[in-house]
């Protein structure tokens, strides 16, 4: 099985919008119910783990774009570059076998929340000075600047303590939905199927 | 149903600009103050969005897109007017609090620049129907394919919204809480959105079919339903545009040089 082989036929297609849309709900919901996370990337991750890491990436990445150019929501534009790789993560872990049961769906989750963390961290540097706009968060890097800590190590900080709990809610989720998916709908996904003939 | 582009046709002239030219606009907007290294250049390109916007009748609207991003702006001056690592001279004390210069000027220009990208971009997504840049896209040569995704989003969505309102009422009727404590909150999330997301997936399998059918896969030229009336202004602002650029990075090197 290759890693990155990826069919790009209508299903697949048809599979990313419905990640979008999925992802766009995961936000709605956590901000419907009050919690203190994102879980904006549920269909991210959903995508990653049925398509292919390809299949993620473009998910991740299109998400950001189009609620950036389109929902005035720009601020979220610069984080394509993190979704890109939680969606390119959860995609590869999920292609080496990393999604089949529940201890190797807490280790994608911990690879997934660490990419984010790596590819958030200078981006917060660079357009916010560190902050990240979530309470929690934002109190942890206040306090390191207060104790006078370099600002990428509070950064960092600020991230960790909001990224991995949010990506192990979120791939704990996607890890029962994908668990509860009848055969014939993850059977269009799979890159290795074959076509046998009756005759 | 609820769209979730931000998009209303009010027939002014701004609606009328080719997308093209309004994404021309962001770049300059937000490349010309960086190169230039100034706090006036973001004042003056906010001036300009403000006066664009004014003049499209939007101004109104891109009220709440600011209110959006206002507490992280104010987060930001906090912080930094706070805790920033260079901070020596006090600004001004309120209370127990001592905002200090360096902080309060670092957090004005992340600030300013932030408020600069949201009314460039505010010009694009308040005044562009999200399907006619797709088809202008589509037009110089982008995949139909990536394009049917963008377009697709925007129905996609308010029909998940629609589900989750009768899902979230089935699951109250059941007896299920959505108010109170946060681990009352949390339990709450996977028996609302697990449905939905289900619900969606499988759809997609009958959505592919269709699509299919209809020949979605097809190689041949495709043609466009809507043809776009030209508009004059936009050859002249893309000119100026391009030029105002050319010029601030030709003055920036000249100053660098000078300064040698």
């Amino acid at each position: 099985m290759k890693l990155f082989k990826t069919k790009l036929d209508a299903a697949t297609i048809v599979l990313i919008p419905a990640c979008i849309g999925i992802n766009y709900l995961g936000k709605l919901f956590a901000s419907f119910l009050k919690l203190p996370l994102w879980l904006d990337s549920i269909g991210t991750c959903i995508g990653g783990c049925l398509g292919g890491p390809i299949i993620g990436a473009i998910c991740g990445a299109a998400n950001n774009l189009i609620y950036g150019f389109t929902a005035g929501d720009n601020i979220t534009l610069i984080y394509a570059l993190t979704s890109l790789g939680i969606g390119l993560a959860a995609g590869i872990m999920a292609r080496l076998g990393f999604m089949k049961t529940f201890p190797k769906a807490l280790a994608t989750a911990c690879v997934a929340g660490l990419v984010a963390v790596l590819i958030s961290t200078p981006l917060n540097v660079i357009f916010w000075g560190g902050t990240t706009g979530n309470v929690w968060g934002d109190a942890v890097f206040a306090a390191t600047q207060a104790a006078g800590m370099p600002v990428l190590l509070g950064s960092f900080l600020d991230e960790v303590v909001v990224d991995v709990p949010d990506k192990l809610i979120t791939l704990l989720v996607v890890f029962f939905i994908l668990k509860g998916l009848p055969k014939k709908l993850t059977a269009l996904y799979e890159t290795d199927a074959k076509i046998e003939s009756l005759d | 149903m609820k769209s979730i582009s931000l998009y209303v046709d009010n027939k002014t002239w701004l609606t009328g600009v080719h997308p093209f030219t309004k994404l021309l606009y962001i770049a300059a907007a937000i490349s010309i103050p960086l190169i230039a290294g100034k706090l006036w250049a973001f004042g003056c390109c906010i001036a300009v969005s403000l006066c664009a916007l004014a003049a499209g009748k939007i101004l109104k609207r891109t009220v709440p897109l600011i209110a959006f991003s206002f507490t992280i702006l104010l987060t930001i001056f906090l912080i930094h007017g706070l805790f920033h690592q260079g901070n020596t001279n006090v600004l001004f004390s309120v209370g127990p609090l001592r905002f200090y210069r360096e902080g309060v000027l670092y957090a004005c220009r992340i600030g300013l620049n932030i408020l600069n990208m949201l009314l460039s971009f505010a010009i694009l997504v308040l005044s562009t129907r999200p399907s006619e840049l797709v088809e202008e896209l589509e037009k110089r040569g982008f995949s139909p394919r990536f394009g049917y995704i963008i377009n697709s989003v925007f129905q996609i969505i308010p029909q998940m919204m629609g589900t989750m309102s009768t899902i979230t009422d089935a699951q109250r009727s059941r007896g299920m809480e959505t108010e109170g404590s946060l681990w009352t909150r949390a339990k709450a999330f996977l028996p609302l959105i697990s449905p939905v997301v289900m619900s969606s997936l499988i759809n997609t399998r009958e959505r592919a079919v269709a699509l299919e059918v209809r020949g979605f896969g097809s190689k041949r030229k495709r043609t466009y339903l809507a043809d776009r009336p030209a508009h004059r202004g936009d050859r002249a602002i893309t000119i100026c545009l391009l030029l105002l650029m050319a010029a601030v990075v030709g003055w920036r090197i000249g100053t660098c040089l000078l300064s040698k």
